[in-house]
């Protein structure tokens, strides 16, 4: 319990402290920052190896006649794991990216605070919970993502409190009609909306898939998220690649396990529609990311392509689907910050933010442009990396869920993935007399590296040993199934 | 344990000579002796028949499983024996082309996985070192790095990572159909589904087939081959491709290898048997259009592996009476292995003294090469299959199992038959060709450099002494090897069924001599007229078409995308000029005075008040047709 509080309350301590400190103590700073990510981790992890012993941690509180919960079941802190833990890698990035650019005080007190406000999301134990850190969320990351404070990064800015606003206004409804017609907002005790009730049930899915479908990126929902680009890579690698969107995601799979439950959704006519959308999405979304010339719009593009993986698993309905789910959203989302993180190093090191100017990075950048070649093998789910299992699964599940069809979407987008990052890797590598000059070298640059290093070790472990992470993901398919 | 350990081997060698930048050269001949000895001496046992199995305990959903029969110590036996004569061969080859601690690297990193596919005991396993086989060796290909290679690099990439990923939804495929994935050597399997498990198998043919060089995915194959340094064009197109033929047989035994087909799948041996004679026929056709060397021998994989699947296919589709189609591909697959490395290396030899490659521009040269011209003649006679070599005796097996085939009433094999012996004629034909080209003919001006060739001679004799001695003992190798593995898969009788065959009867060898005298007119009349400089035009090459295609596709995929930005645009401009009206129009509304509700003009009358007057107007409206209702 005490470990709930300590992980939540760790963020917003910290990102108060940062913002009392005087700017200029940028040393005393990183220290706080870095404390206070790393004790929230450390406590994550405590609280999670108490769920996974079986512990119930509720922790509730009445709010003007609405209860309010904190309840982690191991969905939620599958999510909250991953938050935690790649908050902390990029924390450690960020201190090399950021060090010497504008306004760090507001980027880390609103980093540490949004840091809360996902870990609220994947703790909560009731959709009124959800509700306010989904939204608390979307506004401490706005400051982040018009970090630039440049005419570009403010009209990225608008657009995404816009599309989240608008996203978030959907899901209350949603919300108020589930309350309505439940009679509870917990998710513990089954799916909320169990028996009877039939007419409206799809609007209400409907309203939930239009609401946390913005978050997470679906297909007509996604244009937030290439604009939104124009933050700095640890933002984009983080926030915009795992917990911005996965808050959304993660929404779904608790709209589909937790609030219709997977009997009733069996029996909806849009649900049915639902995996094709993010089968779409898939396909649409990395053909898009072909097209890109800018580095960070293909991998925001591959982004939105990737997580309709995991919408897609989901909506199988199947437990390979699920653990499908569960796995890719590990495994991806270890590797897209990795990838992101390397973009990062590749732009601050060169310049060099286009692929059409990749010519030579490999060169001058060897065990930089290595990690990206691993990661791009990952995103086509090659074998000796962890988002193959998370395919694999994905495929079994929608082959034993009845839609072998998708297993086909997963086959063609991996190929698509290729065709979209192999010439990256093979250019760079190619012009073996173009050397780029390197601006940065240093403490700065190995602050850069070495997290990056670390997550492609990471997926590479959980390829070859995906026994590594199976009892998170076997917990999460026995709670729901 | 050991089945484990023996693909590490090559990877600590490999850690070994990152830590030793370009020094150790020689590690790859050190290792892969090394590992012969080990896998000779512990692996050999299986051949008494019994399969060595050993499953890394690890928790969760994968803990990978080794499993050695006598098919995967056969595999890692030509393996290991042909990485010992290309280690032989390379260094002095590496260095005269550059690269050479790179070129070790990649070679030993290559033979792990390769290894490590032979002795996977599960799909999992096997798709894993797989992988990582085609990661490793894609450096093989690029090697030299120019332009033409990452060309031939992307099409080997690529069509790998195809076939990676088609091994993968089979896998999955074949795990939903049989609830559970099922293990090497315990089969074969009783599916749940049997449609599903046909679309697994046919998704596995796919990915093994891409491997294989299987027509039409053969699209990779000559390029890669073509331009990847010598020795690794030796080891490509003498073992790595087999990695297909080796899955193949897997696949089949999960079919099930000496019994008939059940319901779903009985197409598997018709349609492999089919495949086989296209990839025959197009391999060879293409050949002969050949003027580069090692485009001509890499077609000639292509044509050769078309063999191996015929005789797996017809293997298949006999059932019962299939043994001669399977001891015919295995024993096929291990000849084709040892006489096309040959012929790699010969011309490899050849390559390094002149710079040159093209058939058209050498000529002459058994004077200046006179040892080289020797080995390479057994190699030409090998793989054209002349009495007395190796490659005889496993066509003369394939041959019999197609004549059985014939016999029993299939109704394809009967067709089939001619096609083998026009293939066998092209083979020898464009065999002529490269022969007559390079060593015979007339003398042309090339500059020579002088290289120490013992080495390399060394390596090619090795090579010839293992093919001579198969083919004057035609029998023994399946006797000794290709039996115990067939026992291993399932088929009871393969020895009954060898014991009654000759393979030094008056038929087969005449039919041979024919074929090689029909090949040499062949290839002297297609001299003559010049035939063989004709080129097919871009719309009959299954390249042509398949870029036509995707040219077409992606100008789909443009069009596609700039109406979505026309749409997106669109929306936009109208969403934005909806927005503006609203905005206009609300803040007309709300800051007007005098508040106008159709044609009703309330002077003096705020916008809120208006607003709450008609909402109120609303509920009583509401409230009195409610009232009426009711009443009536």
């Amino acid at each position: 319990m005490l470990a709930l509080v300590f992980a939540l309350s760790s963020g917003i301590i910290g990102g108060l402290l940062v913002a009392a400190l005087p700017a200029a103590r940028t040393r005393l700073r990183n220290m706080v920052v870095l404390f206070f990510t790393g004790s929230g981790m450390i406590c994550s992890w405590l609280v999670a190896r108490q769920v996974w012993a079986g512990e119930r941690l509720r922790f509730a509180g009445q709010l003007g006649g609405l209860t309010f919960c904190l309840d982690p079941d191991p969905l939620g802190i599958v999510f909250g794991l991953i938050a935690a833990t790649l908050w902390f890698f990029t924390v450690v990035y960020s201190l090399g990216y950021m060090a010497g650019k504008a306004h760090q005080r507001t980027y880390y007190a609103f980093l540490l605070v949004a840091f809360s406000a996902t870990l609220g999301v994947a703790f909560s134990g009731n959709l009124v919970a959800l509700y306010l850190f989904y939204e608390l969320l979307t506004l401490t990351t706005y400051p982040l993502v018009i970090q630039e404070r440049s005419p570009e990064a403010m009209q990225a800015g608008t657009k995404y409190l816009l599309y989240n606003l608008a996203g978030a206004a959907v899901l209350l409804l949603a919300i108020v009609l589930t309350a309505a017609w439940g009679g509870r907002l917990d998710f513990v005790g089954g799916p909320i909306l169990a028996a009877g009730l039939k007419t409206g049930l799809n609007w209400l899915l409907f309203l939930f898939t239009v609401g946390f479908g913005v978050k997470a990126a679906l297909l007509p929902l996604h244009r937030w998220l290439p604009a939104a680009m124009v933050a700095p890579t640890p933002v984009s690698a983080l926030l915009h690649a795992v917990a911005v969107v996965y808050a959304g995601v993660y929404g779904l799979l608790r709209v589909v396990y937790s609030v219709f439950g997977t009997t009733l959704l069996g029996e909806l006519g849009f649900a049915a529609l639902i995996p094709w959308v993010a089968a779409g999405t898939v396909l649409v979304g990395i053909i898009v990311a072909t097209q890109q010339d800018i580095l960070k719009r293909r991998l925001a593009y591959q982004t939105i392509s990737h997580l309709s993986y995991i919408l897609l698993g989901a909506f199988t309905l199947h437990p390979w689907g699920l653990a499908g789910a569960v796995l890719q959203m590990i495994g991806y989302a270890v590797l897209k910050t990795a990838f992101f993180f390397c973009a990062g190093i590749i732009a601050e090191q060169t310049g060099v933010t286009r692929v059409s100017q990749m010519g030579g990075v490999g060169r001058s950048l060897p065990k930089t442009m290595v990690a990206f070649a691993v990661v791009t093998l990952g995103m086509i789910g090659m074998l000796p990396l962890g988002t193959f299992w998370g395919k694999f699964y994905l495929m079994k599940g929608s082959v034993a869920g009845g839609k072998w069809p998708l297993a086909l979407v997963l086959i063609g987008s991996g190929i698509i993935n290729a065709v979209c990052f192999i010439p990256v890797v093979v250019r760079a590598f190619r012009d073996e007399n173009k050397r780029l000059s390197i601006t940065e070298r240093g403490v700065r640059v190995t602050l850069m590296l070495v997290p990056t290093m670390l997550l492609v070790v990471v997926g590479l472990g959980m390829g070859l040993f995906p026994g590594m992470v199976w009892p998170a993901v076997q917990a999460v398919v026995d709670w729901f199934f | 344990m050991m089945l484990a350990i023996l693909p590490m081997v090559p990877l600590i060698g490999a850690c070994f000579l990152c830590s030793k930048r370009g020094r150790a050269i020689n590690g790859p001949l050190t290792i892969s002796t090394l590992l012969l000895i080990l896998g000779g001496f512990g692996l050999v046992r299986v051949f008494a028949g019994q399969p060595i199995t050993f499953r890394l305990p690890l928790p969760g959903p994968y803990g990978p499983t080794f499993y050695a029969d006598a098919l995967s110590v056969l595999f890692v036996l030509l393996a290991v024996f042909l990485w010992l004569v290309v280690a032989l061969y390379a260094p002095e080859y590496m260095k005269r082309e550059g690269g050479a601690g790179r070129f070790a690297l990649w070679t030993l990193l290559t033979l792990s996985a390769v290894l490590g596919v032979f002795l996977a005991g599960d799909l999992l396993t096997l798709l894993l070192c797989f992988e990582l086989m085609t990661i490793a060796s894609f450096f093989w290909v690029i090697q030299r790095g120019d332009r033409e290679a990452i060309g031939a690099g992307y099409y080997y990439l690529f069509f790998s990572i195809v076939g990676g990923l088609f091994l993968a939804l089979g896998i999955v495929l074949l795990s939903v159909a049989t609830g559970g994935l099922p293990t090497f050597g315990n089969s074969p399997v009783t599916p749940l589904y049997p449609t599903m498990f046909a679309w697994s198998v046919a998704c596995l043919l796919i990915g093994f087939g891409i491997k294989a060089g299987m027509v039409p995915l053969h699209l990779w194959l000559p390029r890669a081959h073509a331009v990847a340094p010598t020795p690794a064009s030796a080891l490509l197109s003498g073992l790595l491709i087999k990695v297909g033929a080796y899955g193949l047989i897997r696949v089949g035994a999960f079919a099930g290898w000496g019994q008939t087909l059940g319901d779903g799948i009985r197409w598997l041996g018709p349609v492999l048997a089919f495949l086989g004679v296209g990839t025959m026929l197009v391999g060879v056709g293409a050949a002969l259009l050949q003027s580069e060397a090692k485009r001509l021998l890499a077609y000639h994989s292509v044509s050769q592996m078309g063999y191996i699947l015929l005789g797996l296919g017809i293997g298949l589709e006999l059932g019962t009476a299939g043994e001669l189609g399977l001891l015919g591909a295995i024993y096929h697959l291990f000849n084709h292995a040892l006489f096309k490395a040959a012929l790699f290396l010969g011309v490899g030899v050849i390559y390094l003294h002149t710079r040159e490659t093209n058939l058209y521009k050498l000529g002459g040269l058994w004077r200046r090469f006179p040892v080289t011209a020797f080995l390479m003649l057994l190699a030409v006679l090998g793989i054209t299959g002349a009495p007395g070599l190796n490659g005889y005796a496993s066509k003369t097996l394939l041959h019999h199992a197609l004549s059985q085939a014939v016999a029993t009433g299939i109704p394809w094999a009967r067709w089939v038959e001619p096609l083998f012996f026009l293939v066998g004629v092209g083979t020898a034909a464009s065999f002529t060709k490269l022969y007559y080209l390079i060593f015979l003919g007339k003398p042309t001006p090339v500059k020579t450099t002088t290289v120490r060739s013992t080495r390399l001679h060394l390596a090619m004799v090795l090579l010839s002494i293992v093919m001579v001695g198969s083919g004057l003992a035609p029998a023994l190798f399946p006797k000794v090897a290709a039996v115990p593995a067939a026992h291993g898969l399932g088929m009871a009788q393969a020895a009954t069924v060898l014991g009654g065959l000759a393979f030094w009867n008056f038929a087969d060898v005449s039919g041979m001599f024919l074929t090689l005298i029909l090949g040499a007119i062949v290839c002297g009349a297609g001299l003559k007229w010049g035939v063989f400089h004709w080129q097919a035009p871009r719309w009959l090459t299954l390249e042509g078409l398949v870029k036509l295609f995707i040219k077409g596709a992606s100008a789909i995929g443009r069009k596609g995308v700039a109406f979505y930005r026309l749409v997106g645009a669109a929306v936009g401009s109208w969403g934005r000029r909806l927005s503006s009206c609203l905005y206009r129009a609300f803040t007309r509304f709300d800051q007007s005075r005098n508040a106008t509700i159709g044609r009703i003009r309330l002077v003096g009358l705020s916008a809120d008040a208006a607003i709450l007057m008609l909402m109120l107007t609303l509920v009583i409206a509401c409230s009195v047709l409610n009232s009426l209702v009711r009443m009536f």
